[in-house]
């Protein structure tokens, strides 16, 4: 009869497609490699990965690159349905986050087995990524904030140097501020505004990322203090409302005295800006040499059916080689240390400007800021940089934002 | 005989059951069996890296008593759906210039219809850029006309940014609305109309004593409609703020997807959607008792 | 019997019609002009027009992919939504023990909302092996209550003797909906496919969280993507956005009767 044969038929369709999805996924020998952002990269790296599966035979590498904020969500859902990207590269703390809810491999053994891959980057970066005490990530690209000084905006304003401590901070800012010229800019997220904190002795956790430590009259001062110069023009209030784009973009008109951010914003700035050269912009760093670093690293997850070969991936890209020809291309310093050494020498020599924003990037390591070790960083951040941001706007007052911060971030710190 | 009919009766109920199965399974799969499962991941601890464990309520303790966030985003979406019998009010407005015997009524009709097929993806970006401080319609128009001289920041004001939603989400929904009315409204018989005139009764009393209570199903469907659109609004909303500034323009559907999929804590998302399923039981049932019950309709 | 002027209302209809019309028409011209689309002030007829946006569009993003996985998607769940609401629209017709509980059982789905069930709807999804698949996309809308409910009611409406008919003749069920009453419900199965063209077509929420890779996006997906990839908005962006909206305003605009009956009978319905 025709409808039996009718439903016969659906049912085998929708059992072949059914059944055919994981099917195609078997292949052996086959990694996935998840990237921040790096689409424009997609040349080099597809020679990288042809590099890599050339010499090892039944090899494939998949690559999936994915804007900064979609890769939370897409490595979410991966885990979700049990297939995890194997090597991942993660910004920031997320790399943390991810070590925390146990999704990352332990790297610790690894390095102990092959003591010159640990030996080979910079240690102070590397930490970045150790949570209780164990490695999950290796380096890929590293930076740190620093301070940005419109050299042209401030000889109108009669200074030549870039400020020295918070007070010259602000009192800069507030001489080049008029018109539709504002003094400073800073980028927020991923903590990059606390070198701003910092210089002045306030920090948001005990040494056990146990307690709030923030709410005390000094960090008052400085939120009062803050809000009055974004109030005044002398803090541009993109600072506190932009993400990449917009402050990076007002910075690169020109009309900005100083901008904190961290290395890589200086190509993209270059690009929109043709007033940047040697005598227009200067490099230093913040007062105090404090930094809050944002580099990116390399983990290998947990549920990943290939580690060895993740590992050996991980090894090959970090590795002088292909490292060399990464930070050449994308002009970014990776935390190995020969290998930045080089490219430093480079720069020194083709671009002095670029030289001195990258030098920037591996000094004063040791006065790293914004990156406790917190397993729930986002999460932290999140019950606290709205209350910052309302202080910084004007809705709340800097006392009551930061009692209400402090009850936030308590809160989260109660429920890790 | 009888056993050909009981042949017979198999038969047809073996063909009813083929041909519901697929539609059935489909619902069952995506409907019930989500629902319930939600129910039971919001009382267990789960992630894709651990095994469930039974843990209460603890969940429901979290997102009343220490999630400012959750309270944000029941706020605005409870405001959002406050706001539709604005753009219900507006409708019936159109709805009856549109109904009567107005040269190029269908004309008008299409033309306040036309943005409701539209992809909400594409409804975002384009209020996005009326929106703009630069290239945008509205601010050229209040810079233009000199009402102010700086441009205005409308989706990253803290106070602006929802309503400007919402204004998007009328333009859409508006025509949806119209349509319902209208459909409405032609359902009145016009002999009522005709008796009331000729007894004199002015037109506001028309409106108020004839013409609104026999729309009270195409209102109760309106209302019912909006508070729906609220919690679909995800498109509208992460295309033009992202629930941002903060959390203005957060509403629960988008602090689901954030939670779920963004910090990947699918069992507390899985709370915060049973909680925003009870809400629209609850806002239904309590526009069903609004409307005088049994879905506004008119037999008693 | 003195009729009331129309000009007030057609004035504020023209207004009405104006305000409504605003949004498409910047949109347009921003995609057509030839100006900086972030100068101040923006000219409100496109500055030397060009239609280079639209062929950046071709060449930045791939276009004819995503509307390919459009086509197909929607494709599946048109083709879907006939075969088994037709079913099950069918079966509702007859008499049968607990037929009562059935339609009540679709009733309540109709108040599940679909944002009720995203993270287990993926979850079980991704059981199925269907994640990132034009299948695994197009699944949940694979049938639909409002149109089960208009095939029923358009089956009702066929003559019984028609149908005693064709059983005396000796056609089977399938034979008998295929043959007779589908062609005399012509006007439900347009609403159907037109229905399930619009919700396919327009799904933003469910495609974002089933599919992975960008070749598999659909065109809400790739629109969104765009705008997050060109962090700075181009006019490519709004040729983008136009490019994508001609379809569904061009299917409605065609069949407008059948796409607000569709609404109007569906939502009386439930």
């Amino acid at each position: 009869m025709q409808r039996r044969q009718l439903l016969r038929s659906a049912a085998a369709f929708s059992a072949a497609t059914v059944l055919s999805a994981p099917a195609i996924a078997q292949t052996p020998k086959k990694i996935s490699f998840l990237t921040w952002n790096l689409v424009h990269l997609e040349a080099q790296i597809k020679g990288w990965i042809g590099g890599f599966t050339a010499s090892r035979p039944g090899v494939e590498v998949e690559w999936i690159d994915k804007k900064g904020p979609e890769v939370p969500v897409y490595y979410a859902t991966q885990l979700a349905a049990g297939t995890p990207p194997d090597v991942i590269d993660i910004q920031g703390a997320l790399g943390l986050e991810y070590a925390a809810q146990g999704a990352l491999a332990d790297l610790t053994p690894r390095f102990a087995a092959d003591a010159a891959i640990k030996g080979r980057y910079d240690q102070d970066y590397l930490a970045n990524w150790v949570f209780e005490g164990k490695n999950y990530m290796v380096p890929y690209y590293v930076s740190k904030t620093l301070l940005f000084w419109n050299k042209t905006r401030f000889k109108e304003a009669g200074l030549d140097k870039p400020p020295a401590n918070f007070d010259e901070i602000l009192a800069a800012a507030d001489k080049i501020k008029g018109g539709d010229k504002t003094g400073m800019l800073t980028l927020n997220f991923d903590w990059l505004y606390w070198p701003l904190m910092m210089m002045n002795g306030v920090d948001l956790l005990s040494k056990d990322l146990k307690t709030p430590t923030f709410k005390t009259a000094k960090a008052e001062e400085v939120l009062t203090r803050l809000a009055a110069a974004t109030k005044s023009g002398a803090i541009n209030p993109i600072s506190w409302t932009g993400r990449w784009v917009e402050p990076n973009e007002a910075f690169a008109t020109g009309n900005v005295g100083m901008l904190q951010a961290h290395a890589p914003a200086f190509f993209w700035i270059k690009g929109k800006g043709p007033w940047i050269n040697g005598d227009t912009l200067g490099a230093a760093q913040m007062p105090g040499n404090w930094a809050t670093p944002n580099s990116h690293g390399l983990g290998i997850s947990k549920g990943s059916k290939q580690p060895d070969l993740a590992w050996d991936f991980v090894k090959y890209l970090t590795d002088s080689d292909v490292a060399m020809q990464f930070s050449r291309v994308a002009s970014v310093l990776t935390g190995n240390k020969t290998v930045d050494k080089a490219i430093l020498a480079k720069f020194e020599k083709d671009d002095p400007l670029a030289f001195q924003v990258l030098k920037t990037q591996v000094e004063h390591t040791d006065k790293m800021c914004g990156n406790w070790r917190l397993g729930n960083d986002s999460r932290v951040k999140d019950a606290f940089w709205p209350e910052f941001q309302s202080a910084m706007l004007g809705r709340k007052d800097a006392k009551t934002a930061l009692a209400d911060a402090e009850r936030r971030v308590a809160r989260e710190l109660k429920r890790a | 005989m009888t056993s050909w009919y009981q042949r017979k009766r198999t038969r047809e109920l073996a063909l009813v059951a083929c041909f519901l199965a697929p539609a059935l399974t489909i619902f069952f799969l995506y409907r019930l069996l989500p629902l319930g499962w939600n129910v039971l991941l919001s009382f267990q601890s789960w992630s894709p890296l651990k095994a469930a464990a039974w843990i209460g309520v603890d969940h429901y303790e979290e997102m009343l008593l220490d999630d400012d966030v959750f309270w944000d985003a029941l706020t605005n979406t409870l405001i959002f759906i406050g706001c539709s019998p604005i753009a219900i009010a507006l409708a019936l407005a159109i709805a009856l210039l549109v109904n009567s015997d107005l040269r190029g009524a269908a004309i008008y009709r299409t033309i306040v219809f036309l943005s409701y097929p539209l992809m909400t993806v594409a409804v975002g970006i384009i209020w996005r850029w009326l929106y703009d401080e630069r290239g945008g319609f509205f601010n050229y128009v209040l810079r233009s006309s000199g009402v102010i001289d700086q441009p205005v920041k409308f989706l990253q004001s803290f106070d602006w940014a929802l309503p400007c939603v919402i204004a998007a989400d009328f333009w859409q929904v508006l025509g949806f609305y119209m349509i319902i009315l209208l459909t409405g409204l032609q359902s009145i018989p016009q002999h009522l109309y005709e008796a009331a005139r000729v007894d004199g009764v002015p037109a506001s009393a028309r409106f108020w004593r004839i013409t609104l209570p026999l729309l009270r199903p195409s209102i109760f469907l309106c209302i019912v409609v909006g508070i729906l659109n609220s919690f679909t609004s995800f498109d509208l909303v992460y295309v033009m703020t992202n629930g941002g500034p903060g959390h203005a323009t957060e509403l629960l559907i988008t602090y689901i997807y954030k939670v779920g999929f963004g910090q990947s804590r699918f069992d507390y998302a899985a709370a915060l959607t049973v909680v925003q399923f009870l809400l629209l039981v609850v806002l239904t049932m309590l526009a069903n008792r609004l409307a005088g019950g049994n879905a506004g309709s008119l037999e008693r | 019997m003195r009729r009331a002027p129309s000009w007030p209302r057609h004035a504020i209809m023209l207004v009405v019609s104006f305000l409504m019309l605003v949004p498409f028409y910047w949109v347009v011209k921003t995609s057509l002009t030839g100006e900086n689309i972030y100068a101040y002030p923006p000219h409100i007829v496109p500055v030397d027009p060009h239609l280079f946006h639209y062929v950046d569009v071709w060449y930045l993003i791939p276009f004819p992919r995503y509307l390919l996985n459009s086509v197909i998607v929607t494709a599946m769940a048109i083709c879907g939504n006939l075969l088994f609401n037709t079913a099950a629209g069918y079966a509702l017709t007859k008499q049968f023990p607990g037929r009562r509980w059935v339609v009540l059982l679709f009733l309540s789905c109709m108040l599940i909302p679909f944002q009720a069930t995203i993270i287990p709807a993926y979850l079980i999804t991704s059981w199925l092996g269907v994640l990132n698949s034009y299948l695994g996309t197009a699944l949940p809308l694979l049938s639909t209550i409002i149109c089960i409910f208009i095939f029923k009611a358009s089956f009702e409406a066929v003559p019984r003797s028609l149908i005693d008919a064709a059983r005396v003749d000796g056609l089977s069920e399938w034979r008998i909906i295929v043959r007779i009453m589908l062609p005399l419900s012509k006007s439900a199965i347009a609403t159907n496919v037109i229905l399930t063209f619009i919700w396919s077509w327009n799904a933003f929420l469910w495609p974002l969280i089933v599919i992975r890779t960008s070749e598999m996006q659909t065109l809400p997906l790739g629109l969104a993507r765009f705008l997050s990839v060109m962090e700075d908005t181009t006019g490519a962006l709004f040729a983008f956005v136009v490019m994508v909206l001609v379809p569904g305003l061009t299917i409605f605009l065609m069949a407008q009767k059948e796409f607000i009956r569709g609404l109007t009978t569906g939502a009386t319905k439930g």
